[in-house]
């Protein structure tokens, strides 16, 4: 690919069989990690837990232990403070978008907001709220909303001059103008944003649960990493590894779909 | 605001129908602010708790945690420059380890496609993981210790770097390569001297993303595994009622944050002009 005429026969038979090469890859990758893991996992004892000590300990706690109901208290958290995010964030967008007045007077303090590391808020917001729900949600929320709020802005503000001059020429309604022109053109941009918020959601729910008051999922990461369980903090952390992928890749397919339908 | 000229020069034919004016636009914008320091000063000195960090406070609060002084009655061994040296030297200390071994694995893997497929269930899945989530395990593996937050820094950037520098590295244009190999360039030339370059500005904006989430993950392993720095010494100060120091150690980090971002951006701008030309 990079060097110069002599491995023509090599690049012949790795473009041949780019297919098979690549599953290749992949199988000898997870195998070669896997085993890694199991090897060494053995040697360290307290430490560190092998890959099947991880997988039965994930078992235990899925079927006999805490995890059906750590993962529906984060998931409450998760999916209240995503929900919130995604529609302030496109209301907050849309209104600076649209009033130069709010946009004057807001959009220098939104991004300075944005500015400040979240998780240093947290025991300001835990002084004025307390523990509980809400102030967790409020958490997601101040670290999930930003993206969304920063491509409505984005995508309404590049709104063509042309698509609002015909509207008017057509004397579309405030209401009808919204409707047919300003939410089409902008749902794209929102969804890039969503996409990034349901990564960042993810992280607010951890920093909620880590810092305001030990819930859910992060309670059992906490419990294992004071009382040194390796087998609990792997089993816990290779679990949130795969929600994580499994959520983004969801974003993604949903991002794709909705552009390819604009 | 920076955003807000930015497209109004470049996006718009026009100028938006009825923009303000910058003067105008300036006096909002502080009116505004004091309208809403003022309001959190009045709540702050009647609704809320007597101890709430609130405007004056805070401005009183600088010297005092400046100069260390006892009248914050801390039993606590740092100072903030202190904390403020080891954060800052941490985050970029890791920062540059991360970068590096990032933009060199990232490199690799848009260039060789192997390499590319062998590696990205493990870059790809742990790039989706929110890295708080690392910080137990990281904790138990490192110790309570500052290596676990200079390690979950620098995996911070590696990760972001690594995706965004394959992106760009697989994305060199076709012809500077073809004029390399006209030129009978040496694999590392093309490596170093082609695919590099033209993977630069997508480099940088990987070193954008880790550096936020550097930031935040370096006070999630400090008070977590109470590292001492300025993430520990701000939640110690706001859960002994001294909320308004604290606040001054959040407005020092986002100072850094504000400040590393605006490099960081200057440097994506520079790189991403001197590749279009």
């Amino acid at each position: 690919m990079t060097s110069t005429g002599k491995p023509r026969r090599r690049r012949n038979f790795r473009d041949e069989h780019a297919d098979w090469i690549r599953v290749a890859c992949y199988v000898l990758s997870v195998v070669l990690a896997l085993g890694f893991w199991q090897a060494t996992g053995n040697d360290f004892s307290v430490f560190f837990a092998s890959f099947s000590e991880t997988l039965s300990e994930l078992w235990q706690l899925t079927v006999h232990g805490p995890i059906p109901r750590a993962l529906a208290t984060s998931g409450g958290v998760f999916g209240t403070g995503l929900g919130i995010s995604i529609v302030g964030g496109i209301g907050l967008g849309l209104a600076l978008a649209r009033s130069k007045w709010l946009a004057a007077a807001f959009e220098g303090y939104v991004y300075l907001l944005y500015s400040i590391p979240t998780i240093m808020l947290v025991p300001f917001i835990f002084i004025l709220m307390g523990f509980g729900f809400w102030p967790q949600v409020l958490i997601v929320v101040l670290i999930a909303m930003f993206p969304v709020y920063l491509g409505v802005l984005e995508g309404a503000r590049s709104i063509p001059q042309e698509l609002l001059d015909v509207a008017a020429i057509y004397r579309s309604t405030e209401r009808q103008l919204w409707a047919d022109v300003i939410l089409p053109y902008v749902v794209p941009f929102a969804m890039t944003g969503v996409r990034q918020a349901i990564a960042l959601a993810l992280v607010g729910t951890l920093v909620a649960e880590f810092f305001l008051n030990t819930t859910g999922v992060a309670a059992i990461l906490l419990e294992g990493m004071t009382s040194v369980n390796a087998s609990e903090v792997l089993a816990v952390t290779l679990l949130v590894a795969i929600i994580a992928v499994v959520l983004v890749a969801l974003g993604q397919l949903v991002e794709r779909w909705l552009v390819r339908w604009k | 605001m920076e955003v807000n000229a930015g497209r109004a020069s470049s996006g718009h034919r026009r100028p938006r129908p009825g923009a303000l004016r910058p003067a105008a636009r300036s006096v909002v914008f502080a009116t505004t602010g004091l309208c809403i320091l003022a309001l959190w000063e009045i709540l702050g000195r009647t609704v809320l708790p007597s101890f709430m960090a609130r405007p004056l406070g805070i401005l009183r609060a600088i010297p005092a945690v400046l100069t260390a002084s006892p009248s914050l009655g801390l039993t606590m061994q740092t100072t903030f420059w202190r904390d403020l040296g080891t954060t800052l030297g941490a985050i970029v200390e890791g920062m540059v380890v991360g970068t590096a071994a990032g933009a060199l694995l990232g490199l690799v893997m848009g260039r060789v496609r192997e390499v590319q497929w062998f590696f990205s269930v493990y870059i790809r899945g742990l790039y989706s993981l929110p890295l708080i989530a690392l910080v137990p395990l990281v904790t138990l593996w490192l110790g309570y210790s500052p290596a676990a937050r200079l390690a979950v820094i620098a995996l911070s950037a590696f990760l972001p770097v690594a995706v965004t520098t394959a992106d760009g590295a697989a994305a060199t244009p076709q012809e500077h390569l073809d004029v390399g190999r006209v030129f009978g360039a040496k694999p590392y030339q093309v490596w170093f001297g082609i695919a590099l370059p033209s993977a630069l500005p997508y480099l940088m904006a990987g070193v954008q993303l880790g550096l936020a989430r550097a930031i935040t993950n370096a006070v999630a392993v400090e008070v977590l595994a109470s590292v001492s720095g300025l993430g520990l010494s701000a939640f110690g100060f706001a859960q002994s009622f001294h909320q308004n120091a604290a606040f001054v150690y959040v407005l020092a980090l986002a100072l850094f944050a504000i400040g590393t971002r605006a490099l960081v951006i200057a440097a994506r701008r520079r790189f991403a002009a001197w590749d279009r030309s």
